[in-house]
């Protein structure tokens, strides 16, 4: 289940419950300007959704900046709810990736929830990342190159997937070994390029390449 | 752990696996296996599986044991091989009733000396160059093994079998997330030589006991036979083992020294000193077979003293050349195991030895300039090592003395079941002359 945190107060209830429904696991973040909720772990969330109406310190111009400047939630897709009076003053209006006006139906959010993670880390609607002839399922955890599944491991999958995910920006093996890893594995920093080279080995010729070492820094992914 | 589970569970589901091989390692590194049908993959992985604990034990069992295997879900893989219907593997940790670890299990030997180096803030790292001799089917037992070619050194034309089933493991290989570096065909006719990328030990150990399998199935599915005997034929090099070590604090690589005609840093070197301090007590662990010493004993390259050198080809350790500015490089090769040996065992000792090294401060020998003659003799034989190992304080150290009497158990017996048979070698020379 992916995590979906909220900010901002007005409306939250109903936003949690809405994001429950669309098989999110919502989580509330404080209204005192910390950009995590508590108990948190350190793994980003599917989605930030940001509840602009009463939302005062910060602003919603401020939080969007800010988990745009985070390291690890600088790649979230940010919607941003605004209420239609809002939309006169303009504030907010330009803000995060996608743009709810209120009042919404469900079906409306979710399309605006599968628009922003399209565009932010080329997750189709269907839970689906396709590159040219890769497909990564990420609701059943299968991966396929021109229709033939590809057997992964856990790890080599959860990498393949932050990667694929989030396209042309360079991770450092530190970073990658955070958000990926967690604390939980043995090789130390060699480990990301270990695993690495045995993604390479197993998505072969036409879509190896696609995972370009960036010298002295780390790794990127090349989705076109 | 949970997404590991979730990701076990729907995978079975949606390609269709029907049976999950649970793995484990006897204490002589031989993979033991049993199937669960996917129905009970659930309770496996929740609650493990029970199992005689004596199965890890070799052919000397000391006392039957309940313990359980509990799967490691970072390990599972579907495996390649019979595409029809699909299997996947995953290795075990074997555990008390209580939960708590089973001193027989080498797996978890390995994991106790790693989260030691973790502990001191560091990684090792290795690579692997793996020899072995394909064969045409075995005949009747004790019947000499017929070569497939007679291929010499890097002969790559496409007229043997040889690669084809190169290619064929491989692939595998690749499949299994073993990256291979090179391959090439060896020295003696039907022997070839698999080098696996490097990467953490005990990725590693799972590798080489992976790899012995999917070799052996590749020749299978190619109407030959592969083994990792250490001496097959007489008049042949053996196959060994060489080990690649280095060891990375973080992202740097503790071996390093920048200075120009430096081999090692002095942490490389206290490291490699206490390698070659425990070098002969642990001889029955890196050559653990009678047929081991067989490879030893005729040269062909392979160490008979403990000795280190950059440039001959006949030492204990090499310490290749590096390339200036490739710190990650910084390594030395152990060429004493052999492919035949339990990884896990080895890999713990090398690192415990290592660690040790730095930790006192062992002083790294001089470099045996000329062919290895100086230095301290390896141990001739299985009974010789294996007198060394079970005197050893840092096997029973590291390893626990359920591990180490297990081990010596087995290598006893295999001492006397030999001291006891009337070989070829006896017929042929004092049948007539007695």
């Amino acid at each position: 289940v992916s995590d979906a945190w909220i900010y901002g107060d007005e409306g939250g209830d109903a936003m949690s419950r809405l994001l429950a429904e669309l098989g999110f696991s919502p989580r509330r973040v404080a209204a005192n300007g910390t950009l995590r909720p508590p108990d948190g772990d350190s793994k980003a969330p599917a989605l930030a959704l940001i509840l602009a109406t009463g939302l005062e310190q910060p602003s919603c111009v401020e939080l969007c900046a800010r988990l745009a400047a985070d390291d690890d939630l600088g790649e979230v897709p940010v919607l941003v709810a605004l209420g239609s009076g809002a939309l006169a003053d303009g504030i907010g209006v330009a803000e995060g990736h996608e743009l709810l006006v209120e009042p919404f139906t469900a079906d409306e959010l979710q399309a605006r929830i599968a628009r922003a993670r399209r565009a932010v880390n080329g997750i189709d609607h269907d839970d689906m990342v396709r590159v040219g002839s890769l497909e990564m399922n990420l609701a059943t955890y299968q991966v396929a190159i021109d229709g033939r599944p590809v057997d992964f491991t856990y790890m080599e999958y959860e990498l393949l997937k932050f990667l694929v995910t989030h396209p042309r920006r360079v991770f450092s093996r530190e970073a990658l070994l955070n958000r990926v890893w967690g604390y939980d594995y043995y090789g130390g920093a060699r480990t990301v390029d270990v695993h690495v080279r045995r993604v390479r080995a197993k998505l072969g010729s036409e879509h190896a390449s696609r995972i370009k070492t960036v010298r002295s820094v780390g790794y990127r992914w090349e989705g076109t | 752990v949970s997404g590991h589970r979730e990701f076990v569970l729907r995978t079975v589901e949606e390609r269709g696996v029907k049976f999950v091989r649970l793995w484990f390692i006897d204490v002589l590194g031989l993979l033991k296996s049993f199937s669960i049908p996917v129905s009970e993959l659930d309770s496996a992985l929740e609650e493990g599986v029970g199992l005689d604990g004596s199965s890890l034990e070799g052919a000397s069992r000391l006392r039957e044991h309940d313990v359980i295997a509990l799967p490691d879900p970072r390990t599972f893989q579907v495996l390649p091989w019979r595409p029809d219907s699909l299997v996947a593997r995953m290795f075990c940790d074997v555990r008390q009733p209580d939960g708590e670890p089973f001193g027989g299990d080498s797996r978890q030997a390995l994991c106790r000396v790693l989260d030691q180096a973790s502990g001191l803030g560091y990684t090792m790292q290795v690579g692997c160059e793996v020899e072995f001799f394909i064969f045409a089917p075995l005949g009747p037992n004790g019947a000499l093994p017929q070569t497939l070619d007679d291929g010499a050194y890097f002969d790559l034309t496409p007229l043997d079998v040889g690669s084809d089933f190169r290619r064929r493991t491989i692939d595998y290989l690749e499949q299994m997330g073993i990256p291979v570096k090179a391959s090439h065909h060896e020295v003696a006719p039907s022997q070839h030589e698999i080098q696996l990328a490097h990467t953490d030990a005990l990725s590693m150990a799972d590798a080489v006991t992976t790899f012995r399998i999917a070799v052996k199935e590749a020749a299978h599915e190619l109407g030959a036979y592969a083994t990792f005997m250490p001496k097959p034929l007489e008049d042949h090099p053996g196959s060994g083992m060489h080990l690649h070590i280095s060891l990375f604090e973080g992202d740097r690589n503790a071996f390093y020294d920048a200075a120009p005609d430096v081999p090692l840093s002095p942490t490389g070197r206290s490291f490699l000193a206490g390698v070659l301090a425990h070098a002969c007590e642990l001889t029955a662990v890196t050559n653990q077979w009678i047929n081991s010493y067989r490879r030893l004993a005729t040269g062909f390259e392979a160490p008979e003293t403990v000795s280190w050198t950059r440039r001959g080809p006949a030492a204990l350790v090499r310490v290749p050349s590096r390339r200036p500015g490739r710190a990650e490089g910084a390594r030395f090769e152990l060429r004493s195991p052999d492919p035949a040996c339990n990884p896990y065992l080895v890999l713990a000792l090398i690192l415990a030895a290592g660690l040790r090294g730095i930790e006192r401060g062992y002083e790294l020998q001089a470099e045996s300039v000329d062919d290895a003659a100086e230095g301290l003799r390896l141990p001739l034989d299985l009974r010789e090592a294996t007198d060394l190992f079970d005197a050893s304080e840092l096997a029973r150290e590291t390893l626990g003395d359920r591990l180490v009497d297990a081990y010596v158990a087995n290598k006893r017996r295999e001492v006397d079941d030999e001291r006891r048979t009337v070989t070829e070698f006896d017929r042929s020379r004092y049948l007539r002359l007695l």
